[in-house]
């Protein structure tokens, strides 16, 4: 046992000499890798400070202050977030952005989840019909926004024409507060779920085939095999498909709002992202903007943060 | 052994291809391709080269529709005919309608200390502008007769007697109609309706599953305000008294509001546009039989379907009402804190308000040639008339009958615009009740009126 010399031992017994002569070209390679490291990662860093970082420091000291929009600034303290408090439409499109989220985000989940599911088995063509899914979430949203509205057109649109046929009364999709927004949830999981189903077909294809091939021989069905193998092990998918998929809900679908219904029928559609460009690019009230959106921003990181605690982060289980 | 290997691939690989060497390439590639963009993103055209920038929605662009086509060279042959004759030179340029309207660089630009030299201002935004500082004056650029040759189409562009904006074109409101629809139900001219009890029976009449009877704006926006508000002074209603005092609680403004909620209610009136919006087509493919529109849409009619027969007639009035209809139109405006504002403020007035012929038949050529607009410039509108611009009967009914009647677009900043906003789409859309919502939106903008710190908002 004592003649066993592990790598630390021999580096207090070992001369000075030998030592630093040993450690040199260990340390010049450590010294390399975090230089490498450093300068693939400068870009994204750099980007995320001077694109993310940076306006959102500066947004959040604007809030405090009112704002012309033509280069004057009064500090008023709290005076924006006093006036958020009281600001029905903030908080109706508040209550919009609520319901769109907790509708959105479990739709999007399960279609997507579906769509990897379906398109990992082998078919034939089956990438065909990946591209096909994949297809909308690479279209702009101003011609998703367009290309929808023609066709939820009230007199001539497809769905109306197709309702008619069957003996249904047409609707009025994008005008009826009841419907508009049901209408723009609809559009968004036609047009995410592509982008979600490739990521549940990666977490979907990380499970080792021996795992179902070993269910299979002890008779497990679809189902069984769906919740005891794949559920759990995509749990790190899961989780980043629905972090991700929560956080564009709560600030992403401007270009479609704006196109297919600019936050109408009566404010129904007029969601708290839509409220804030409004009051900032239309308005010209960039300090009160502010003051929603770090506001906002806030509600983000509450919400990551009991979906981290929730899912532990999507980790299998405590220390792995 | 995993040692030795290492360094036997390491020799045998090629001298270029060390890490160090790569990750230096990489490097140096970055910035070599990163270099042009920061350094052109130091400083605007404007700083480097003193030109002018004009900043618009018309042109230079090509467009399979020829009267977008007519209007870019427009606004390109104005250009440059300035700077064939002038010292200062001008660049135009050309942000999509949409972007320009609703898009956030307009907007960024001023905020920014980097707006444009001259730009294109919308009556809805003329007090915003003008409270911020940043619209020039171009009375010290204007002969008087000019003056008095736009008339009253300055008056929502002036403040104390100083105009801040030159409008190119005045944008009366109307009721289109497709001729074929109204002839298949047995109506003619003489049925034309004239109050809105009788628009109303005959939308009722003219409708189908696949036709709006009657077509109001339904999409939230300054356009639905300004398309509301003659239905609402037909009644003698006012948003703001004469003493700036708010007025939008009143009688003429419920009935206005019930007008809009009675036809979507009856199904007269759709909830949103026929065709997405697209005026010729919904006409065109038969899904619409009356549509409250503007005059521009004229020259859409000409170019596009020309042979589509239609016709134009005043809005209906309430009973115990008055005519009257809302004049729209864009205006050229200068930057007050252009690097070279004078020479902004110069261009604007040669191009719409010197007494100039040039600048009048400039006037002429947008108003009855690139564009179906009426004149704002008496002399610009008598011209317009010699040279055929209005002889069609469509033309000649605007300018005779619609234009007459009109009354130019208020320019109430967009806390009191968003007020009346929630109030026409509540009670349209949301079947709100219209005592409700016209109290509401008084309150919000009396709150408003209140603080306000500004040129008058009358």
């Amino acid at each position: 046992m004592s003649g066993v010399v592990t790598p630390e031992r021999r580096a207090t017994t070992a001369p000075a000499g030998a030592s630093s002569a040993a450690r040199g070209p260990r340390l010049r390679r450590e010294r390399r890798e975090w230089l490498a490291a450093g300068l693939f990662l400068a870009p994204d860093v750099l980007g995320l400070l001077v694109f993310v970082a940076i306006p959102m420091v500066l947004s959040f000291a604007l809030s405090f202050f009112q704002v012309s929009g033509f280069g004057s600034y009064e500090w008023i303290g709290l005076g924006n977030y006093r006036r958020m408090m009281g600001d029905p439409l903030f908080w109706d499109s508040m209550k919009i952005t609520g319901l769109y989220v907790v509708v959105l985000v479990p739709v999007l989940f399960c279609v997507s989840l579906g769509l990897g599911l379906l398109v990992k088995q082998r078919l034939p063509g089956v990438g065909a019909y990946r591209t096909a899914l994949f297809m909308p979430y690479v279209i702009s949203l101003v011609v998703v926004g367009v290309l929808w509205k023609f066709l939820l057109d009230e007199q001539t649109g497809v769905v109306n024409r197709a309702m008619r046929a069957a003996g249904f009364d047409g609707a009025s999709w994008l005008g009826s507060p009841g419907l508009a927004l049901g209408c723009v949830i609809a559009v968004t999981v036609w047009v995410m779920m592509g982008y979600y189903m490739i990521i549940f077909l990666a977490g979907l294809q990380e499970i080792p085939r021996e795992y179902y091939e070993a269910a299979r021989l002890d008779g497990a069905g679809p189902w069984t095999t769906f919740r005891t193998i794949t559920w759990p092990l995509l749990r790190p998918t899961s989780f980043f498909v629905l972090l991700m998929s929560t956080v564009a809900a709560l600030t992403g679908g401007l270009d479609l709002i704006f196109v297919l219904t600019n936050g109408g029928p009566a404010n129904g559609t007029s969601l708290a992202i839509f409220y804030i460009y409004q009051q900032a690019f239309g308005f010209g009230e960039y300090g009160y903007a502010s003051a929603m959106g770090s506001f906002l921003v806030l509600i983000m990181v509450i919400v990551s943060a009991v979906l981290f605690t929730v899912t532990r982060g999507g980790r299998f289980d405590d220390g792995e | 052994m995993l040692h030795h290997r290492a360094a036997a691939e390491r020799a045998a690989a090629p001298p270029g291809a060390t890490r160090r060497r790569f990750l230096a390439t990489t490097a140096g590639a970055g910035a070599a391709a990163a270099s042009p963009a920061l350094l052109t993103g130091c400083g605007t055209a404007r700083a480097g080269t003193g030109r002018l920038r004009f900043w618009n929605f018309y042109g230079p662009q090509r467009s399979p529709d020829p009267a977008i086509n007519a209007q870019s060279k427009w606004f390109v042959d104005t250009v440059a005919r300035w700077n064939a004759t002038h010292k200062t030179q001008i660049d135009l340029v050309y942000l999509p309608r949409n972007t320009y309207i609703n898009g956030f660089k307009l907007p960024s630009a001023f905020a920014t200390g980097e707006g444009p030299d001259v730009f294109l201002l919308s009556p809805g935004d003329f007090l915003r502008y003008h409270n911020g500082g940043v619209l020039a004056d171009l009375t010290p650029h204007m002969a008087k007769e000019a003056v008095d040759d736009f008339g009253s189409a300055l008056d929502s562009r002036t403040v104390d007697g100083r105009v801040y904006a030159l409008p190119m074109e005045v944008e009366p409101l109307a009721m289109f109609y497709a001729q074929d629809v109204w002839e298949k139900a047995g109506l003619s001219e003489a049925d034309i309706p004239t109050s809105w009890d009788r628009m109303l029976d005959i939308g009722d009449k003219l409708r189908a599953k696949t036709r709006a009877g009657l077509v109001f704006e339904t999409n939230p926006g300054y356009l639905q305000n300004f398309t509301w508000y003659p239905w609402m002074w037909q009644g003698g209603g006012e948003v703001l008294d004469e003493s700036g005092e708010v007025a939008f609680d009143s009688r003429a403004t419920r009935q206005a509001l019930q007008l809009w909620q009675d036809a979507v209610r009856h199904g007269i009136a759709p909830r949103t546009p026929p065709a997405a919006g697209d005026v010729i087509s919904g006409f065109k493919g038969g899904n619409v039989a009356m549509w409250q529109q503007g005059i521009w849409n004229v020259s859409s009619f000409k170019a596009y379907a020309p042979a589509f027969r239609y016709g134009v007639f005043k809005l209906p009035v309430p009973p115990g009402g008055r005519y009257l209809t809302a004049l729209g139109g864009w205006s050229f405006a200068a930057n007050a804190r252009s690097g070279n504002a004078e020479a902004a403020a110069e261009f604007c007035v040669w191009a719409l308000g010197s007494m100039q012929d040039d600048a009048v038949d400039r006037m002429v050529d947008w108003c009855v040639g690139a564009k179906s607009d009426v004149a704002p410039r008496e002399s610009a509108l008598e011209r317009g008339a010699a040279k055929g611009g209005y002889d069609s009967a469509v033309m000649r009914r605007f300018k005779d009958e619609i234009f007459p009647g009109g009354r130019a677009e208020p320019r109430y900043p967009p806390v009191v615009y968003k007020a009346i906003s929630d109030a026409i789409q509540g009670t349209m859309l949301a079947d709100r009740g219209v005592a409700g919502e016209t109290e509401r939106a008084a309150s919000a903008i009396a709150a408003y009126t209140e603080s306000y710190k500004g040129a008058s908002l009358i």
